[in-house]
């Protein structure tokens, strides 16, 4: 009868998955259902989870006076192995949480916090943005539009790795133009932040305006804004008659390509916050976890250019969020092809010839961290008309 | 209870309406999927079950009480003013740019404190003698100045009071000027104490002074008040102040009292709706000043349970949102009801008039 009891209880031992750990997730005031950075920060937490057998809490603010107190709260509880901040705009709060809290181990998107039991994970933003900024700039002058433009969110560092890499790879862009076809390219940029990233209309709004004036792209800088910005870009279309780009949307966070039916967003910015959460929790799942600055680039995949592979990986992700169905996959896949397949190869060519000389070391994107040199980087790279 | 102007009868409605909202918000989860019990364990135990909640609870109150307060003026004179929001911002602005100034520690704060009480005031002045000399709606007048406010707000976010190495947020509230926090490791600062002894003042205000008589005289009824000699323009300007200081200050503790940046974000996120809160919290208080009390902290106590209910309960953030709405929905309806009664039965004595 013992026997049988160590048996049974064996056997559900066994069966019950071991929880391994538990991480808590705080997102700021953008929160879930952006399809870009929160739900890439959710997706990199969930996978890690499922491999490793952690569980994760979600919590989300509902001001930035929530920032200080949820991060306290979940460090308070002891409970978790990993506390992630997704966001820089949490950076204050966890920098006066952590040095409370010296056993606590936590991990923070986007900004540099110096406390030895914080990993800061930071993203060489400006080096997918010379990528998509050359895409633009070379479409633009090949199509003949007079604009390239940008919609960007709440005015932060970060953005400044974005507009910094953009205004530089279209210039690149431009010149490559020249060098191949011997023609003057007559291109500029429009360019706003917004001040939000969760006020969808204000994108859109954004976004209207500039495609108005005849830019050939928005690269959306502003999370969820994107949701506006295709709007914009897609009634443009509609008025045009058309179903697919020029004009475009470019992507950010996530892989956007799917989106607008797969012939809308001609490219994204692949900014892997879920890869950065993910290496975070392998971390400390492994014992390796240490605090410092995490740098993730083109070289260790922390940031490209959306590619085919990624198309797949990502309809996936939109199928999960429940934004698209099964029976769109298809569809979706074959309006991508036609519309990568309908932009001169050349394009394509020089862009990843960008990306190596990147990689090689052979150009370096200018990295603006403050607003002197943000403005020092557009007076070296007006592009106005 | 009489002498404080309150009825038992108020009290147990509100008891009442409370348990409504709570039984409707676990209605909600259950239809959900969600286990009601666990989750209101987690939300009355964050907020009022530790002194860390607590002190969050009444962190999260501080700015509601006095932005209820300005509501709760206006509504005891028969005003429907909405403006507390922008009131609030403009306090906030000023709070920020005192720091440009050095003055010593307390000094410091107490100037950008009666600063913030000034631009308030200043703000609430224009649509109160709009109205009073040109008779324009305060609900309509006060609503624009809430956008006014807040795009002026916002300009002066980003290009005037900005901090120059970091362009999201304004430059922080100068260390002389912070309202000093009075428990370590808390976010509760010495602005509640702002809060609730000007909640006293209006209190002794309005039931222990003529001017206080003859504003709830005007609200009770504007014909008799006026027939008995008080004036409606001194009792419009007077009220707009009154509450233009009261949400001027919410501005300025919000700013000057919470950890950890002591500063405007670029957007407004970290004060915005404060204005708008307060309007459910003056309902819920029985627009009475010593009300305003418990039912802010109430409803600070619900903003901090929202995370526990997050992190134990495990009911998400959307849910959790919908469920205290449901709870102040309900403590609001008494009120808002006695409102409406009374507005009713004064556009019934307009008719006749006409």
């Amino acid at each position: 009868m013992r026997r049988l009891g160590f048996v049974l209880l064996a056997a559900v031992l066994l069966t019950l998955p071991a929880l391994a750990g538990r991480v808590a997730l705080i997102l700021d005031v953008g929160g879930r259902g952006d399809l870009s950075f929160n739900d890439m920060g959710f997706k990199g937490t969930e996978e890690a989870c499922a491999d490793f057998g952690w569980e994760m809490v979600e919590i989300q603010s509902a001001t930035s006076a929530d920032y200080l107190p949820n991060i306290r709260n979940a460090a308070r509880t002891g409970k978790f192995d990993l506390i992630i901040c997704v966001g820089f705009l949490l950076a204050d709060a966890l920098n006066e949480v952590a040095p409370e809290f010296p056993n606590q181990k936590f991990a923070i998107i986007d900004a540099v916090v110096s406390h030895p039991n914080v990993l800061s994970i930071v993203f060489e933003e400006q080096e997918g943005s010379a990528l998509v900024g050359a895409l633009a700039g070379m479409l633009a002058a090949e199509y003949g539009y007079p604009y390239v433009g940008v919609v960007l969110g709440i005015e932060i560092p970060v953005l400044y790795h974005f507009e910094g890499g953009y205004r530089f790879g279209i210039d690149w862009g431009l010149k490559k133009y020249e060098e191949v076809t011997g023609k003057k390219a007559d291109v500029g940029l429009l360019w706003v932040y917004t001040g939000t990233f969760s006020d969808i209309a204000k994108g859109k709004a954004a976004a209207e305006a500039q495609l108005e004036q005849g830019a050939v792209a928005v690269y959306n800088v502003a999370g969820p804004l994107g949701i506006g910005i295709l709007e914009a870009v897609t009634e443009k279309l509609a008025k045009e008659g058309r179903e697919a780009g020029p004009p475009f949307m470019i992507g950010v966070d996530a892989n956007q390509d799917w989106m607008g039916d797969g012939n809308k967003v001609v490219a994204s910015m692949m900014k892997r916050v879920d890869v950065g959460c993910y290496t975070a929790i392998k971390m400390v799942h492994e014992g390796t976890f240490q605090g410092g600055v995490l740098s993730l680039g083109l070289k260790n995949k922390g940031v490209g250019i959306s590619r085919y592979q990624d198309l797949l990986d990502f309809i996936e992700f939109g199928i999960k969020a429940g934004a698209i169905t099964e029976a769109d996959r298809e569809r979706i896949v074959e309006n991508w092809q036609a519309m990568r397949a309908a932009i001169p190869g050349w394009i394509w060519e020089a862009v990843d010839e960008l990306e190596a000389k990147i990689l090689s070391g052979e150009i370096v994107v200018p990295k603006p961290e403050t607003r002197e040199e943000m403005l020092a980087v557009r007076a070296q790279y007006p592009l106005t008309r | 209870m009489r002498r404080i102007g309150v009825g038992l009868r108020p009290l147990l409605e509100s008891v009442l309406a409370g348990l409504i909202g709570l039984g409707v918000g676990a209605i909600i989860m259950r239809a959900w999927g969600y286990n009601p019990w666990p989750a209101y364990m987690a939300l009355f135990k964050e907020s009022f079950g530790s002194g860390y909640g607590l002190a969050n609870a009444l962190a999260n109150a501080t700015p509601l009480i006095l932005t209820a307060l300005t509501f709760a003026v206006g509504a005891r004179a028969g005003l429907f003013i909405i403006g507390a929001e922008g009131m609030m911002y403009m306090g906030a602005m000023a709070a920020v740019a005192a720091s440009f100034f050095r003055l010593p520690s307390g000094w410091h704060a107490l100037f950008a404190l009666l600063g913030a009480a000034l631009a308030g005031m200043v703000w609430g002045l224009i649509p109160a003698v709009l109205k009073a000399y040109r008779g324009v709606h305060e609900v309509i007048s006060t609503i624009m100045f809430n956008w006014l406010a807040h795009f002026f707000a916002f300009y002066l976010v980003a290009n005037v009071l900005v901090d120059p190495i970091r362009a999201e947020k304004t430059i922080s509230v100068a260390k002389t000027s912070r309202l000093p926090i009075l428990f370590r490791g808390t976010d509760l600062s010495f602005g509640i104490a702002v809060a609730v002894g000007l909640a006293f003042l209006f209190y002794l205000l309005l039931w222990h002074t003529v001017a206080g008589y003859e504003i709830r005289a005007a609200g009770a009824n504007p014909h008799a008040a006026r027939y008995g000699g008080v004036s409606p323009r001194r009792t419009v300007l007077l009220v707009f102040i009154l509450g233009g200081m009261a949400a001027g200050l919410a501005g300025a503790v919000e700013t000057m009292g919470r950890p950890p940046t002591y500063a405007v974000y670029s957007g407004l996120t970290n004060i915005a709706g404060f204005g708008f809160d307060g309007i459910g919290v003056a309902m819920i208080g029985r627009i009475h000043p010593l009300g305003i009390i418990p039912a802010a902290i109430f409803y600070g106590g619900l903003q901090a349970g929202a995370r526990l209910m997050q992190m134990e309960a495990k009911v998400p953030f959307e849910m959790v949102r919908a469920v205290q709405g449901a709870i102040v929905l309900a403590l609001a309806l008494p009120e808002l009801a006695r409102l409406f009664r009374v507005f009713v039965r004064r556009a019934r004595f307009q008719e006749k008039k006409t």
